[in-house]
């Protein structure tokens, strides 16, 4: 493998900063180009990705890196700082969509065909941008109405090469995520993003939830188009819906059941299906009312055995069932979470990690708020408690960490109250408690079906 | 041009400012270039940031160049606003429009009317507006261009370097290099005429210890941000690597730096770390809207080329 030399100082602000503007960025920027105006789209269209040269241009020399990192470690920390945000979202904008012949030449050369004849119909401007692609919307020659995802032609010999150059990238994380093992979340790093960018994983992922979660009263995953999807192009259902911002203006009651189904299907797909999607992402969600929400983009999913799931639910088992703190803390040992005789009391550790369980420890409504994500993220980048020179995330666990702490900080932004720790005893599969609310009640159809 | 002109304190930051600052949003003309020319495409590119610091070095090691400089340049001071404002003239110059060009050129031959002296080093009289000295400082920009680009940058073709050197006389012009043909005393109008010139150079080229220090000085951190260290380091050691051999050896340095045995960074390397700068870069306020009003600019042009030559064939279909 090759290891340039860089020399890494520890005050790499730029590149910290840079690494973490991710979260902000999506939350706030319009993932849509139509909806930037008509001047912009003019704008874009002008400065559109021509050849695969601008496409290396704009996204090569880290930039894609560079994105992809501050995306994953987004989560790791909701307070950002002005510079980074500016960065990651001048990033994000520096890269215009593909022009119509570019995305038409990927079509022709992974469809074996002009998309026009390809499909049906085909909508030449893209609908959506996409992580390494855009989206856009055509109908099949049968007459079904689809979201082609086409992946940006030569970004993913890019990226890998990029990748290649380890020591640049060790210098960005631990700048980005200092509490981790970096060298784990290189791994994970690399691994994660090599699988995102052969689409075809994506569908077999999505394959795999769209088939858990098919006749959810309130769960949709849209349905891969097997013969329209290759390595750099996926045809899927088109899904309606509202975009995540427009939610938030919804009445409470709403978001609260739009929340418990983004609750529900984290869970239960973590718990059924051993599989966690780890972009928890604004962008890649729909909502229609009722809590009906539609989930897009399985590019970043993350697949557990029972021994990396065990430690897991004994660790919620000791805390939330036993109140046993020592169990809890051998379970946090045996994960790798801590180190074995770190002489830290066994009162400290449960005070430090309480507050990851804090929502689950008792029956009974909570709020989810914004405060709460944030202080919950402040706590896992807290360097400066006695428990950090003691305390890892094991590589395994990297991306449970980062969907966790995404999956709170949307939960905040919602607002949404729910009693979670009922919810999550339906789904604990050492505790499988009855329906706890009306939307459980609707799913136990589904759940009698999935289980069987 | 003054220190504090552009705001920030790191030399990125400013570097930045001044990017944002120099491309115009409403030119009157398309300046001593236009979006056509290679000077655009080759000032815009990603490796401009070793092209810079390759010809501070290169400038450096001419005696008279080193003594005006240290005699009357307060660079040292605040370097990060010396820069600055160096980069600000070469953007300027390229892109702004003719009026912008000449009185930024106007700005500089003012300044360069005071500085004379004695070079302590050789005893020589000097003056900034002598052209020899001006064709000196010029010829090292215009090579540094060539080289960072050739090594890191976009592959030019040998015709597009011919038409860079020659694109590049007038910029050589309008602070006071004559008129001329290279024969003539003029700036040196091709690859071919540049490297000619360096060969004739060279038995005035010498180094000191003020040449010394200010290797040391550019190699080192100056005024960089502290976060930016790493960076500076990797283009230093391309700045070093893309030097000619000659220049290397009066330096006295490896391969790729000032430790003797240091391994060159390779193109990939070198590019991935300007990548990550870039990326800083852009995050500065202004300098995305002034990189899409470069490409735009830039694209037209080449539809009105591409219409041209259409037009130009049916024209001669017709005469046919």
């Amino acid at each position: 493998m090759n290891e340039p030399r860089l020399r890494v100082s520890r005050g790499l602000t730029a590149m910290r900063l840079a690494a973490r503007g991710g979260a902000r960025y999506a939350v706030n920027a319009p993932r849509l180009f139509a909806a930037a105006g008509e001047h912009r789209q003019r704008l874009r269209d002008d400065l559109a990705l021509r050849t695969a040269q601008d496409v290396a241009d704009t996204l090569g020399t880290m930039k894609g890196v560079l994105m992809k990192i501050g995306q994953l470690a987004s989560y790791v920390d909701a307070s950002l700082a002005p510079p980074a945000r500016r960065v990651l979202s001048a990033l994000q904008d520096s890269v215009p969509p593909m022009s119509p012949e570019l995305a038409a030449g990927v079509i022709e050369a992974e469809l074996g065909g002009a998309p026009e004849s390809v499909f049906g119909e085909w909508d030449p401007l893209p609908i959506a941008a996409a992580s390494i692609g855009q989206v856009h919307r055509a109908i099949t020659r049968d007459g079904q109405a689809v979201a082609v995802k086409v992946q940006y032609p030569g970004i993913a010999e890019t990226i890998a090469a990029d990748l290649g150059n380890v020591a640049l990238i060790r210098s960005l994380l631990k700048m980005a995520v200092p509490a981790q093992d970096v060298e784990e979340l290189i791994e994970e790093l690399r691994e994660r993003i090599g699988e995102e960018l052969d689409y075809r994983h994506e569908a077999d992922n999505q394959r795999l939830f769209a088939g858990y979660f098919d006749g959810h009263p309130t769960i949709r995953v849209p349905r891969i188009v097997d013969e329209l999807s290759t390595g750099q192009v996926i045809t899927s259902e088109l899904a309606a819906g509202a975009r995540f911002g427009e939610m938030l203006s919804w009445s409470q009651d709403e978001r609260d059941l739009a929340a418990e189904t983004i609750y529900r299907f984290t869970f239960r797909s973590l718990y059924e299906l051993h599989a966690f999607n780890g972009d928890p992402h604004p962008g890649n969600y729909l909502f229609e009312p009722g809590g009906r929400v539609t989930f897009l983009d399985f590019g970043l999913v993350k697949h557990f055995t029972d021994d990396e799931l065990g430690p897991l639910i004994e660790m919620i088992d000791a805390l939330c069932l036993n109140e046993d703190q020592e169990a809890f803390r051998s379970a946090m040992e045996g994960a790798g979470f801590l180190k074995p005789d770190a002489p830290i009391p066994t009162a400290e550790v449960v005070a430090h990690m309480s507050l990851f369980y804090d929502s689950i420890r008792e029956p009974g409504p909570r709020t989810m708020t914004s405060e709460y994500s944030s202080a919950v993220a402040r706590r896992y980048v807290d360097f400066k408690s006695p428990l950090a020179a003691y305390a890892k995330i094991p590589r395994a666990y990297v991306i449970v960490q980062r969907i966790n702490l995404g999956l709170f900080a949307i939960l905040g932004q919602m607002n949404a109250t729910a009693d979670w720790r009922s919810i999550s005893e339906e789904i604990w599969p050492f505790v499988l408690a009855p329906p706890s609310t009306p939307m459980a009640e609707a799913e136990a159809p589904w759940l009698a079906k999935a289980r069987a | 041009m003054t220190a504090g002109v552009f705001p920030g304190t790191g030399l990125f930051q400013r570097a930045a400012a001044a990017f944002a600052d120099c491309v115009p949003v409403d030119p009157a003309d398309d300046g001593l270039f236009g979006p056509g020319s290679v000077t655009w495409r080759l000032h815009a590119d990603l490796s401009a940031p070793v092209s810079g610091l390759r010809s501070l070095l290169l400038q450096a090691l001419h005696p008279l160049a080193m003594a005006g400089v240290d005699q009357h340049s307060h660079w040292r001071d605040d370097p990060a606003a010396r820069f600055a404002s160096t980069s600000a003239y070469v953007l300027t110059t390229t892109y702004g429009d003719k009026a912008a060009a000449r009185a930024a050129a106007e700005r500089v031959k003012k300044i360069h009317e005071h500085v004379r002296g004695t070079d302590p080093v050789t005893g020589m009289p000097y003056e900034a507006s002598d052209p020899a000295l001006l064709i000196w400082v010029h010829a090292a920009l215009v090579d540094s261009g060539l080289a960072a680009a050739d090594r890191y940058g976009i592959g030019l073709s040998d015709a597009d370097k011919d038409r860079y050197v020659a694109e590049m006389t007038a910029v050589a012009e309008i602070i006071g290099v004559p008129a001329a043909r290279f024969a003539d005393g003029g700036a040196p109008a091709s690859v071919a005429e540049l490297d000619a010139y360096f060969a004739t150079v060279r038995s005035e080229l010498a180094t000191s210890q003020s040449t010394a220090d200010t290797a040391t000085y550019l190699l080192g951190m100056p005024d960089v941000e502290p976060e930016l260290a790493d960076v500076w380091q990797v283009l230093a050691a391309a700045a070093v690597t893309s030097l000619p051999d000659w220049a290397r050896a009066m330096y006295q340095f490896g391969e790729g730096g000032p430790a003797p045995d240091s391994v060159p960074p390779g193109r990939e390397e070198v590019r991935q770390v300007l990548g990550i700068l870039d990326a800083v870069y852009l995050g500065e306020p202004g300098v995305l809207e002034a990189r899409q009003r470069l490409t735009l600019r830039m694209r037209r042009a080449e539809r009105t080329r591409a219409e041209q030559t259409r037009a130009e064939q049916a024209q001669a279909e017709q005469t046919r």
